[in-house]
């Protein structure tokens, strides 16, 4: 693994998923977000006694707060990765990246199922969520109803059986003999599900992160005309696939800055490639809409919501051209840079219809209250402590295989540094 | 060789639909569900409101709360009487006063459910908690609802209110006193107990027959000579005749094709007996299976090569 296509040699960095073993489990990063997390996650705890209204700033006009706006149709743009990498990897056959398939697996899963407390917290009738167990009480022409359906399968299911070998491989190398005995009769059975379950997990995601742009089609005239559009749920479909690009590619290179992994720049690159396409793949369908429904002039009349619209479409047009020069693919310093912007250009665009753009009838503001902000913050830091915990003692980050160490246990804090030989199985 | 990986596709693409095959066995008349234009059932009920007509005396108000046994909202007068200041969990029904910025022109408003023939809230839905009722009521079942408000944010006339200070919180809006007078053969209570006949109920006919009537007889009283709610949204099953522009008087502009069929014109195809999703499954299935086996054929020399088990 030396070699690439054109037959240069390469040191290629990234060939398996191998934990992080430098350093403390606990750091102080993972403190603070953990206080975080505690505190909002008790708030949101007194939230199962308390109405929703004293609690946050949501109103009859603006009835959808930062929970389900950001934490549920904006973050779940950004956990799309296991999506438009997975159709990647499997579908078009880009075998190179198979081997970063965890790290967006990892943070799809953590998106979405912090998304998904954000939404029970967030309705105000919980109680009667049984009624998804009953088919012939479902509204299937309801958005909602293929979101509120079709979003826990996808986490519950198909990422939970996408990420299951990670937790498997763990096992094997921790555990004992009976152990791994069960476990290498285990292995096969995945092997054979593991085509059919991905199918299901590339098609759930296509139709649930397409539906959260249909979502917004009810909502008709209250949505600023730049963004309403039939087109909506293809273009949040397409905003899913370059936030799910972006958010690897961008936490791939913070990950392995902050844990020392050498970077592989050709796998770099050829995220970097995907990136530059699905941003222009993007600003087509969004440029083809505008002058289809002839809105071009009014995208650029340089009022309030003109400007924003050309602030979003900046932050995925900069990165589109950017990645077309292989010294930016090939920097991990602009690599990371242009990731950001793609990575605020998507979720600016899942994020504005919802809110900035959204102008209903009566006047009205909304903005979230402390305990709401903060609720919603940790749900975000249970995601990053979830993942400073998954790398630490689960295989996610890429790096060389040589780097495999047994000698980890599960739950153990402190860790001998002994380093052991390659791991077999 | 290929008929059992066919078949198995098959199985794929029911799996990855998620068991919503229900779902799109219920909607699979939604094509005809949600026509641009719906058309009113000759059953279906109406009011007609008349602006010119009312005196703004706020008995419907009172005898609305009275019957659907709502609370006075009496923040405004620091609990000394029921004044409302818009349509909220305490107010299904109420009127307002437009006064022009300049001159001495002033003109009241009803404003309630307006009971669309196609209505965005019960459209978007997820469990049929609003529904159109009999005579085309919007009602809603509180055993149904899960509160996430979508009914709120699909609203062109921001009817549908949340009870935010409550931990069983309902959906308030107007039902055309459903359960409480309409099953009863009874007209609905502002409709009953308006004194000068400006709000009146009847068949959504016949009112529209008597608006354009009102219109042919004095077209100078009203604004635009139409009335609101003929076409708006794809039709209501409330009527308004103004003496003042609408939009002054809260009642938007919107355009003549329903929201229902605007959102639902095209996943209503897509959608249907799930066809695009099984497609879809059956052709991503059948390419992922070619890579996969190709992936599972190289396994034993790549881990021979690398010296490290293949990951998943």
């Amino acid at each position: 693994m030396t070699r690439d296509s054109t037959g240069t040699t390469l040191i290629n960095h990234w060939q398996s998923g191998v934990p992080v073993y430098r350093g403390p489990v606990i750091t102080d990063t993972l403190v603070f977000f953990g206080a975080v997390a505690v505190i909002g996650l008790a708030l949101a705890a007194v939230r199962f006694w308390s109405p929703l209204g004293p609690y946050s700033g949501m109103n009859d006009a603006y009835a959808w707060g930062i929970w389900k706006t950001f934490n549920v149709m904006t973050l779940t743009a950004l956990g799309s990765g296991p999506l438009a990498l997975g159709i990647a990897a499997w579908v078009f056959n880009r075998q190179k990246l198979h081997v970063v398939m965890r790290t967006a697996l990892v943070s799809g899963f953590l998106f979405y199922a912090t998304g998904l407390i954000a939404l029970g917290f967030d309705v105000g009738r919980p109680w009667n969520f049984y009624n998804a167990l009953l088919p012939w009480r479902w509204n299937g022409e309801s958005a909602m109803l293929e979101i509120s359906i079709c979003m826990p399968i996808y986490c519950a299911l198909f990422l939970s059986f996408e990420i299951l070998p990670l937790v498997l491989e763990r096992l094997y190398y921790t555990g004992g003999d009976r152990t791994r005995a069960a476990l290498r009769r285990i292995s096969p059975l995945l092997r054979r599900m593991y085509p059919f379950m991905i199918t299901g997990a590339y098609v759930v995601p296509l139709m649930h992160q397409s539906s959260l742009g249909g979502l917004l089609l009810l909502a008709g005239t209250k949505i600023h005309p730049l963004w309403q559009t039939p087109f909506l749920p293809l273009l949040y479909l397409l905003a899913a696939g370059l936030c799910g690009i972006a958010f690897v590619t961008f936490l791939l290179l913070l990950a392995c800055l902050r844990y020392r992994r050498p970077l592989d720049l050709g796998i770099l690159g050829e995220l970097g490639n995907l990136l530059s396409a699905a941003c222009f793949l993007f600003l087509a369908v969004r440029f083809g809409d505008l002058i289809w429904r002839g809105m071009l002039r009014s995208a650029f009349a340089f009022d309030s919501m003109s400007i924003i619209f050309l602030l979003e479409t900046a932050l995925i047009l900069v990165p589109a051209v950017a990645l077309r020069f292989r010294a930016v693919r090939e920097t991990p310093r602009s690599l990371l840079k242009v990731a950001t912007l793609a990575c605020l250009g998507g979720t600016f665009y899942r994020f504005v219809p919802t809110t900035i753009a959204y102008h209903p009838e009566r006047h009205s503001i909304y903005f979230p209250t402390v305990p709401e902000l903060l609720i919603g913050a940790a749900y975000i830091s249970v995601a990053i402590v979830g993942f400073g915990l998954a790398v630490k003692y689960f295989a996610v980050l890429p790096g060389d295989s040589g780097g495999w160490d047994h000698i980890f246990r599960p739950l153990r804090l402190r860790r001998t540094a002994t380093r052991a030989e390659g791991a077999t199985a | 060789m290929n008929a059992p990986i066919s078949r198995r596709q098959a199985l794929v693409g029911i799996v990855g639909a998620g068991g919503s095959v229900a779902g799109a066995l219920t909607s699979s008349a939604s094509a005809e569900e949600h026509p641009a234009h719906p058309v009113a059932p000759p059953d279906a009920v109406a009011m007609l409101y008349d602006n010119t007509i009312c005196t703004g005396c706020k008995a419907c108000m009172v005898a609305c709360s009275e019957v659907n046994g709502l609370p006075p909202d009496t923040a405004l007068s620091g609990g000394l009487w029921q004044v409302p200041s818009d349509l909220n969990s305490k107010t299904k029904n109420i009127i307002k006063l437009y006064q022009e910025p300049d001159g001495p022109g002033f003109a009241y408003v009803k404003k309630q459910c307006m009971h669309c023939l196609d209505p965005a809230c019960v459209a978007g839905c997820p469990f049929d908690a609003l529904k159109k009722n009999l005579w085309g009521a919007v009602t809603w079942d509180s055993s149904l609802c899960i509160g996430c408000r979508y009914c709120e944010v699909s609203c062109p006339f921001d009817v549908p209110k949340f009870e935010w200070d409550k931990w069983n919180p309902k959906i308030v809006k107007c039902e055309f006193c459903f359960d409480q007078r309409l099953v009863h053969g009874k007209e609905p209570a502002c409709t009953a107990v308006c004194p000068t006949g400006s709000v009146i109920f009847g068949k959504r006919v016949d009112l529209l027959a008597k608006a354009k009537d009102r219109i042919a007889a004095s077209p100078d009283k009203y604004f635009e000579q139409r009335v609101y709610g003929e076409h708006e949204a794809g039709g209501t099953q409330v009527l308004y005749l103004s003496s003042v522009a609408f939009d002054k008087i809260g009642l938007p502009k919107l355009g003549s094709t329903s929201l229902g069929h605007y959102a639902t014109k095209v996943t209503s195809v897509i959608y249907k007996w799930l066809s695009a999703p099984i497609l879809l499954a059956g052709v991503l299935g059948m390419v992922i299976r070619r890579n996969w086996n190709r992936h599972e054929a190289e396994r034993p020399a790549r881990e021979k090569r690398t010296g490290f088990p293949d990951q998943l």
